[in-house]
């Protein structure tokens, strides 16, 4: 088990170095420069505004130079915020698209797999048909349109909820049921699938032929056999909803990083558009390689293959 | 020697998108204390759905008992409550099923799943039941049984496996032990084995054994009694002497003359024509008539009665009435004559 792991964390920082390769050199692609009203300064002006910046120098330079100065974690300065480091913005604003993004996933995990061994416990009655509906409809309902429509009613309408911003507890509701309602809907059907298949399995057979409560068929030997194909899609979907929630932060006007990030792409702010990247991609192959060893506490198959 | 249980005129029905397809239609059986009954029957003429009937293990809510009365130690199991059922389940009646490869939870270690019905059953602590899991797996003959208990059913082979099943079936000292074709899924050497353990363990536990099978060595080798089943009914029941020396009904000289021969000089694997019944539109007389060589008009017609042909040997065939004419049993069967 430790050398599997030692050799997934080498994966994981190669993985890891090939995507801020890449990110680095596309962005260097990408039209424009970070200055806005070019036009308006002169050649002169332009060079020493690039000299400044260091970015007179070839790619290959800056892009060593970059990584020399990473590795000391200094991810350099946001061009658009007056070289305030990026490290500095992302530790401010990352912890509340994080707390966002796990919320959601956690609660929408969570109610996506009861509804799904509901659903696949009772197969073909009006509460598998109801669940179904409800997940259909989760996944087809973009969440910005689901976050406005909560805003009119409990926001303006009945004044329940605040309309936006991120200071308590009760900020969060809205937001959260937003981003949850995509996840209960895609994990209730996949768990919905796998329970159809594992409760006519012999093995539950075998559980009920034990007499052991059905409370116990269903959580120890049905629900825990399903949940092995579910946890494939928590991974990415953790990921997804992490980082994809900045239509949500815009809306609810969340102070968090997803509308840092586009700004950063709209202005070339290249230090900052470097420093989100290698958050996310960090985040999401952090959620993989834990999706793959909670693979292997589930499913002892894959533990033993695995050590070997 | 007392009844243990007793199957009385059992119907179960499963609903289907074809219809009710009536898969167990008024099967009555006995099985006495320390009795191996074997029941026989191709597939699809409702020996599983009669053991999971008495079990409560019918797939709901499609499968249910619609009338009838399994009685095991004068209690109706068929008005049981699940709660009730549970109670029974696993500790006075309990099953081994076909197929070991599926039949063990693949996350569960094999401890775990024997302790889980001791656990369940009788009033024992971890430890205890961990004692007692190692036992079992002793007694069925698991070698090394302190570190199997910690491993995994894909850490076991198929022959392992069976016996971890029955060290499950075994944990609570059932009164009953039902094997739904406990060895169909094994090799050849293997199932030696298995029975060879099943007999033996009767033997020490004196355990009723209820075993259903197409094989009919292995019904030889097991069982004292046979029940014939065929198209939802029981056609034909008897010591095993009885039915494989003087079989009456047409369906069992099928079966008897279908099994494969050494000393035959007929090379021919013999097969009964046709097929079984559709029991979505079960037939109005006996199931078998469509394909009975022997086959009378009224056959079709109606279902004969049990006629005895003597205390312990039952059938329902028309041949047995005295205005039938009279057909002798096909040459291919009475080759086994001597006994």
């Amino acid at each position: 088990m430790a050398r599997y792991i030692a050799k997934r964390i080498v994966y994981m920082i190669i993985t890891f170095l090939v995507v801020i390769t890449f990110t680095f050199l596309t962005m260097k692609l990408m039209p424009g420069t970070p200055f806005k009203n070019q036009n308006r300064i002169s050649p002169e002006q332009l060079a020493q505004l690039k000299h400044y910046y260091g970015l007179d120098q070839p790619v290959p330079i800056q892009y060593l130079h970059y990584i020399g100065n990473a590795l000391h974690g200094d991810l350099g300065g946001s061009f658009q915020f007056g070289m305030r480091p990026v490290t500095t913005i992302l530790a401010e604003k990352a912890p509340v698209s994080f707390d966002l993004g796990f919320e959601a996933v956690i609660i929408g995990a969570i109610f996506g797999i009861l509804l799904g061994v509901i659903a696949g416990l009772r197969r073909g009655t009006i509460l598998d048909y109801g669940t179904m509906f409800i997940s259909v409809l989760g996944i087809s309902i973009p969440s910005f349109v689901l976050a406005v429509f909560m805003q009119y009613f409990f926001g303006v309408k009945w004044q329940l909820l605040p309309l936006a911003y991120w200071k308590g507890p009760e900020y969060h509701i809205m937001p959260v049921i937003a981003l949850a309602v995509g996840v209960v809907a895609n994990v209730a059907r996949f768990m919905r699938t796998e329970m159809v298949e594992v409760v006519n399995q012999d093995y539950i057979t075998t559980a009920r032929a034990k007499g052991i409560s059905s409370f116990n068929v269903i959580f120890k030997h049905s629900v825990r056999n399903a949940l092995i194909p579910v946890i494939t899609i928590l991974g990415p979907l953790t990921a997804a909803i992490v980082t994809g929630s900045l239509v949500i932060e815009n809306i609810f006007a969340i102070p968090g990083i997803g509308s840092q990030f586009v700004d950063s792409i709209v202005t070339n702010d290249y230090p900052m558009i470097m420093g989100t990247t290698e958050l996310y991609s960090a985040l999401l192959i952090i959620m993989i390689f834990i999706v793959d060893i909670l693979y292997g506490v589930i499913d002892p198959r894959i533990r033993l293959a695995g050590g070997e | 020697m007392e009844n243990i249980l007793e199957v009385n005129d059992l119907h179960v029905s499963f609903k289907t998108h074809r219809g009710e397809v009536k898969a167990v239609r008024g099967v009555n059986l006995t099985l006495k204390k320390g009795e191996a009954l074997a029941i026989v029957g191709e597939s699809g003429s409702g020996k599983s759905v009669t053991t999971k009937a008495i079990m409560g293990l019918l797939p709901k809510p499609a499968g249910r008992v619609k009338s009838g009365e399994v009685l095991f130690n004068e209690r109706d199991l068929t008005k049981l409550s699940d709660k009730q059922m549970q109670k029974l389940r696993g500790s006075e009646i309990s099953m081994i099923f076909q197929d070991p490869m599926t039949s063990l939870n693949p996350t569960m270690t094999i401890g775990k799943q024997i302790m889980e019905g001791i656990r369940r059953h009788q009033n024992l602590s971890k430890a205890d039941a961990k004692k007692r899991a190692i036992e079992l797996l002793e007694l069925v003959g698991i070698p090394n049984p302190e570190e199997r208990v910690k491993q995994y059913p894909h850490q076991f082979s198929g022959g392992m496996r069976q016996r971890v099943v029955i060290a499950i079936a075994l944990a609570c000292n059932p009164k009953v032990l039902i094997a739904d074709e406990p060895t169909t899924a094994l090799d050849v050497t293997i199932q030696a084995q298995i029975l060879d353990l099943m007999k033996d363990l009767q033997k020490k536990t004196n355990t009723s054994i209820v075993l259903i099978t197409h094989d009919l060595g292995v019904v030889a080798n097991m069982a004292q009694r046979v029940a014939v089943m065929y198209g939802g009914k029981v056609i034909e029941t008897g010591t095993v002497d009885e039915i494989f020396y003087e079989p009456k009904h047409p369906y069992t000289w099928g079966l008897l003359s279908s099994m494969p021969r050494v000393d035959s000089k007929n090379s021919e694997l013999l097969a009964i024509p046709g097929t079984p019944p559709d029991l979505s539109n079960p037939p109005k007389g006996c199931p078998f008539a469509a394909r009975c060589p022997h086959a009378m008009k009224v056959c079709t017609e109606f279902m004969p009665d049990y006629s005895d042909v003597s205390d312990t040997h039952k059938t329902a065939c028309w041949l047995q009435d005295e205005r039938s004419p009279k057909v002798e049993p096909p040459e291919t069967i009475q080759v086994g004559g001597d006994r």
